[in-house]
């Protein structure tokens, strides 16, 4: 629960409520406008042939990345942090991953594949995947060069240096995982193409619970502690939401202490 | 283009294809773009919590699956309150599409809003026996409670009477409008202080709840975006989760969304 003092606005009558609205809307549609037109940039953007066959291990067996666009000819690929000796996803990859889910049937009928992919063995994350309820489809890309390719795993060499290439700079990254979303599109030939991607709080969009808080009273109200230092598995809160389900047992986590530190939750 | 079933029929995209190295700098100039609209963001996020409030005087009374609710009871015990404004009018048969698509992305974010002291219910003039079914329909499990028979939609200006539609334009999202329905989408936010008092903060409508849509926020960042410029409107292409394949609309007669020629039936 938030330890946010009691936010104390002035009160105002509905009519100044009104005119202080309407000054904040004028500045909340050029911010839709701005993210529109940032959206377009991001369209134009140059494309990189993807050459390397990446195959990945799948419930159903290996599947090379054209496979993964099940038909279709965009597939957005979300990096979810699981290294080969963790338990548990990290708190902030399984925060984004639990809004996965919704999006994924409408972005089909736009013609657009979302997968998540981690560099654990698939046998290593499925008991998770089970016991967070997520449906999505879940793909590891272990003894692929796919992770370090695409920026999301860094060798013990690095890890040791403290230095490795991230969110497209050198930077001391504090996990061996990174997480992010790379896009791709695949054309009539089968060509594959590396379209985008982006890292740390590039993925902020897609936690609705954000998108939510950014509406509220007290906002994400992290001021006093590292963003997400708050969040859970959604299994390991000490109550439900929901009224009638069964609160969890336990309320501790159960991911690796370094899973709790960095990972999704870095700023700027 | 098809616009439904598989979504794989679509026009195939040209593009410039480049080195790595010079996606990288063209990339990283897009970057340093996507920092700053992300603390514009924040920024505005910080606007919007500046706002004053207004004192909510009026006792409104929903009804809910489970009896008569408050707009306090709504709190359900926490300080802050999100409603979305779903549309769905008395005498609709379904909730509206749209509001469908967004609601469908709120469940998993509940259990982790209510961390951050935040209750959440969607509210519709529908009674509450069409409410229950649909939401059955749909499998949603966020609290959904009708203000069927109360002031709320009207208030918060997310429903129309007939003689504000008979004047063609009504009063919506801070502005006087020509909109189709009799309701209409939005977001209102409301503080429950100690002493129990209520306090209204903020309502967006129109595009002002697209953030919530994250099949739009992945959309933005996929190879064809939205893909939206050829339809008649946004979210032409959109039914409710499981009318994709036939996708039959129970209410299209209704004029929740604009007026555009014969939708899949």
């Amino acid at each position: 629960m938030s330890t946010a003092a009691t936010p104390r606005p002035r009160i105002v009558s509905q009519e100044e409520w009104l005119a202080a609205r309407r000054q904040l809307l004028v500045k909340e549609k050029k911010f839709t406008r701005e993210r529109d037109a940032l959206a377009a940039e991001r369209r134009a953007l140059p494309w990189v042939k993807v050459e390397k066959d990446y195959v990945f291990d799948t419930p159903s067996g290996k599947k090379a990345l054209a496979d993964l666009f099940e038909g279709r000819s965009q597939l957005l690929v979300y990096h979810l942090m699981f290294a080969s000796d963790w338990e548990a996803a990290c708190l902030g990859c399984s925060f984004v991953s639990d809004h996965l889910d919704g999006a994924v049937h409408h972005l089909a009928n736009r013609d657009v594949t979302l997968v998540a992919v981690s560099r654990a063995p698939i046998g290593k994350f499925a008991p998770f995947k089970q016991r967070m309820g997520w449906r999505f489809k879940w793909y590891s890309s272990f003894g692929t060069d796919f992770n370090r390719d695409f920026h999301v795993s860094f060798t013990k060499q690095e890890m040791a240096a403290g230095e490795m290439f991230y969110n497209y700079k050198m930077q001391n990254h504090p996990m061996e995982e990174g997480h992010g979303l790379s896009a791709f599109y695949k054309d009539a030939a089968a060509h594959v193409f590396h379209t985008y991607s982006t890292y740390g709080r590039g993925v902020e969009s897609f936690i609705n619970a954000y998108n939510l808080l950014d509406l509220a009273p007290k906002g994400r109200d992290e001021q006093d502690q590292m963003p997400m230092a708050w969040v859970r598995h959604h299994d390991k809160y000490d109550s439900d939401y929901f009224a009638g389900e069964p609160a969890s047992a336990s309320t501790a986590s159960v991911a690796p202490a370094s899973a709790t530190q960095g990972c999704c939750a870095q700023r700027p | 283009m098809s616009t439904t079933g598989t979504g794989k029929s679509a026009a195939a995209l040209k593009h410039q294809v480049v080195s790595r190295q010079e996606w990288l700098a063209a990339r990283k100039a897009l970057l340093a773009k996507e920092k700053k609209l992300t603390h514009d963001r924040d920024a505005v996020a910080a606007e919007r919590r500046a706002l004053p409030w207004v004192k909510v005087d009026k006792s409104y009374v929903f009804d809910s699956s489970t009896g008569k609710q408050t707009l306090a009871d709504l709190f359900d015990g926490r300080s802050q309150l999100i409603i979305y404004h779903f549309m769905f009018g008395p005498d609709w048969n379904e909730g509206c599409p749209s509001c469908s698509f967004n609601m469908d992305h709120t469940d998993p974010a509940l259990v982790h809003l209510a961390q951050r002291d935040v209750s959440f219910a969607a509210v519709s003039r529908a009674p509450i026996s069409k409410i229950e079914p649909f939401k059955k329909r749909m499998g949603w499990r966020f609290p959904w409670v009708s203000s069927h028979g109360n002031d709320f939609n009207y208030d918060y200006r997310v429903s129309f009477t007939a003689e504000e539609m008979d004047e063609g334009k009504v009063e919506y999202n801070f502005d006087m409008v020509e909109f189709p329905s009799s309701e209409a989408p939005g977001i209102s936010v409301f503080y429950k202080d100690a002493s129990g008092n209520i306090f209204h903060t903020y309502s967006a409508y129109a595009r002002g709840t697209e953030n919530t849509v994250n099949t739009y926020n992945y959309l933005d960042y996929a190879p064809k975006g939205r893909d939206e410029d050829h339809l008649p409107f946004t979210m032409a292409w959109v039914r409710h989760h499981d009318r994709y394949t036939d996708g039959v609309l129970a209410d299209a007669d209704k004029p929740y969304w604009p007026s555009f020629d014969s939708p899949a039936r």
